[in-house]
């Protein structure tokens, strides 16, 4: 597998200028990050605020350029300008307020907006907006306006908006903060089909552990450093180190611990329900024995 | 197409002048306006009632959405056809007081009380059968000659539509700040109207700010969906004259060229008359 999107000792400082145009204070958002992120992934970046993490998912489609270090996308360096818009068209980005994000007045007209800036002609528009509509269970909405949708619903236009631009990968941040439980399920479920059905890789950022218990890979970050990596098992292990950073895990894995601390002899890390109620059961069987 | 704009005063209904070609119908609205400047007999205008009853008819909006736009002018209008009716000089037909009641005044009012009613349910027809999208994208697409002068056409429409588009999510934020300062007990309801206006300036400050916080974020999703301005943008619903908007701009030339022959041959006869 190629590596889609990759990042070299990355640093970002936002400098504070005041009136005369000195420096007043430079705020180091992003620090020496290298990740890399396979083609047809599902990864997530969690952190808690001002970690650096939303900093970074605008590195990924050229929003920022890296004050040193290096990004590629597809083997596109980013801090080559000439090439900003194919970068753009690769990596897809869903924001987190969903009201901020529609440019049309009617679904269909927002979700073709990235397909006419891009410059492809009439008819395949509507091909790849009817296609990216069915791909996130939209279509019948297609005439409606998007003020009278839900949050889950608006959420799912952006991103079919982004779909019909054909990316190889979607960044979303945190693209469920707004959104109530059934919205976040929504979405969730969109995204996570998106990547199992037709391979789109996806990076998502977010505060919400229940979400990301099914992804391939985790990176955490803190203070603009990266101070974590692995698989969901890997990372919700170490309990301890997570709620030190100010992150919290996934119910089942937090009420697994404190099971496995007072002594019940069951296996670390428990990641869903289902897991945590075989394990118990499993482990006083082996008390009983 | 289900298109439920709550917006403006469109007339969501299907008829043959819903159907029409934005700029169809732009144009059109402008040849109306022409003629009723151009020609004032009393044949042309007759001609320019039947046109407007027709389109009215062919439109299927009812008579009193029409007749919604004459309430805004109605002041305007009562002023314009008394100052005409008492102030106009020429042959007395009778008179009180320091009015004179003339012929010629009563003429003029009566042709200016005509001619705005006409300007104001003629225009109508135009915004309550266009969505207020179609409206943009028929100026844009007449406008851009303009772009030879450097005016940019498509990013003044793109402007025109994202202000469409945010009208009612800012108008549900204001409800939204109201409602958060009523709370914290502001008085909207103040008999004074100094401290009324004043009362308004804690909702207008975080409109501002949270408008401004919106802009930034769309610009920022406008640009990660690779945005550019218009140049090289495609049209994911390109205009199209269609038989109906041929059509129309038949009976538009018809009309325009009978209402010309009335008045030359009106004009002809005086002319002979007089010699």
């Amino acid at each position: 597998m190629n590596k889609l999107v990759k990042t070299q000792d990355v640093t970002y400082e936002y400098v504070r200028r005041d009136d005369d145009g000195n420096v007043e204070n430079i705020v180091t958002a992003v620090d020496d990050v290298s990740i890399s992120i396979e083609d047809g992934q599902m990864v997530a970046i969690i952190g808690h605020n001002g970690s650096g993490k939303s900093t970074l998912a605008k590195h990924l489609n050229a929003l920022l350029t890296p004050t040193e270090g290096t990004v590629w996308v597809d083997g596109i360096d980013t801090s080559d300008e000439s090439r900003v818009w194919d970068i753009r068209q690769k990596a897809g980005m869903v924001l987190q307020n969903p009201d901020n994000q529609i440019v049309g007045q009617v679904v269909e007209e927002d979700v073709g907006f990235g397909c006419e800036n891009l410059g492809i002609k009439t008819e395949e528009i509507w091909e790849r907006v009817v296609d990216a509509l069915k791909s996130v269970d939209m279509y019948e909405y297609r005439g409606s306006s998007p003020n009278k949708l839900s949050g889950g619903q608006k959420q799912r236009v952006s991103i079919a908006g982004i779909i019909a631009m054909k990316p190889k990968c979607i960044i979303l941040d945190e693209p469920t903060a707004m959104l109530d439980p059934k919205g976040r399920k929504e979405v969730i479920d969109a995204i996570t089909r998106l990547n199992k059905e037709e391979n789109v890789t996806i990076i998502l950022i977010t505060h919400n552990m229940e979400e990301i218990i099914g992804v391939d890979r985790i990176f955490v970050m803190d203070k603009g450093k990266l101070v974590m990596e692995g698989t969901p098992r890997e990372v919700f292990s170490e309990v301890d180190k997570l709620t030190e950073l100010g992150l919290t895990v996934p119910e089942a894995t937090l009420i697994g611990k404190k099971l496995y601390d007072s002594g019940l002899p069951i296996s670390l890390p428990v990641l869903t329900k289902e897991e945590l109620v075989s394990e118990i059961g499993r482990a006083r069987l082996s008390k009983f024995r | 197409m289900l298109r439920d704009i709550t917006l403006g005063q469109y007339y969501n209904t299907k008829s043959v002048i819903h159907d029409l070609d934005p700029r169809t119908k732009i144009l059109g609205t402008m040849v109306y306006m022409v003629s009723l400047f151009a020609f004032n007999s009393f044949w042309t205008y007759l001609i320019a009632f039947a046109a407007l009853c027709t389109v009215i008819v062919l439109s299927k909006v009812p008579v009193r959405f029409m007749l919604r736009g004459m309430k805004a002018i109605f002041l305007f209008l009562t002023i314009t056809v008394l100052y005409n009716l008492f102030l106009t000089q020429g042959d007395t037909i009778f008179s009180f007081w320091i009015f004179n009641v003339t012929i010629q005044g009563l003429k003029q009012a009566i042709l200016m009380f005509f001619r705005l009613t006409f300007l104001v349910v003629g225009t109508s027809i135009l915004t309550l059968t266009t969505t207020p999208s179609n409206l943009t994208d028929g100026l844009e697409s007449l406008m851009h000659p303009l772009k030879w002068i450097r005016i940019p056409v498509a990013e003044i429409a793109m402007m025109m539509s994202i202000a469409l588009r945010f009208i009612p999510v800012l108008t549900e934020e204001t409800d939204k700040i109201m409602r958060a300062q009523k709370a914290r007990g502001a008085d909207f309801d103040n008999k004074n109207l100094f401290k009324r206006i004043k009362s308004y300036v804690p909702i207008l400050v975080p409109l501002f700010i949270s408008a401004f916080r919106r802009a930034n974020d769309l610009a920022t999703a406008m640009e990660a969906r690779a945005y550019r301005g218009g140049d090289g943008r495609t049209k994911m619903k390109p205009l199209k004259y269609k038989a109906g908007d041929w059509i129309a701009y038949t009976s538009m030339l018809l009309y325009g060229i009978t209402a010309l022959a009335i008045t030359v041959l009106i004009n002809f006869q005086t002319f002979m008359l007089k010699a």
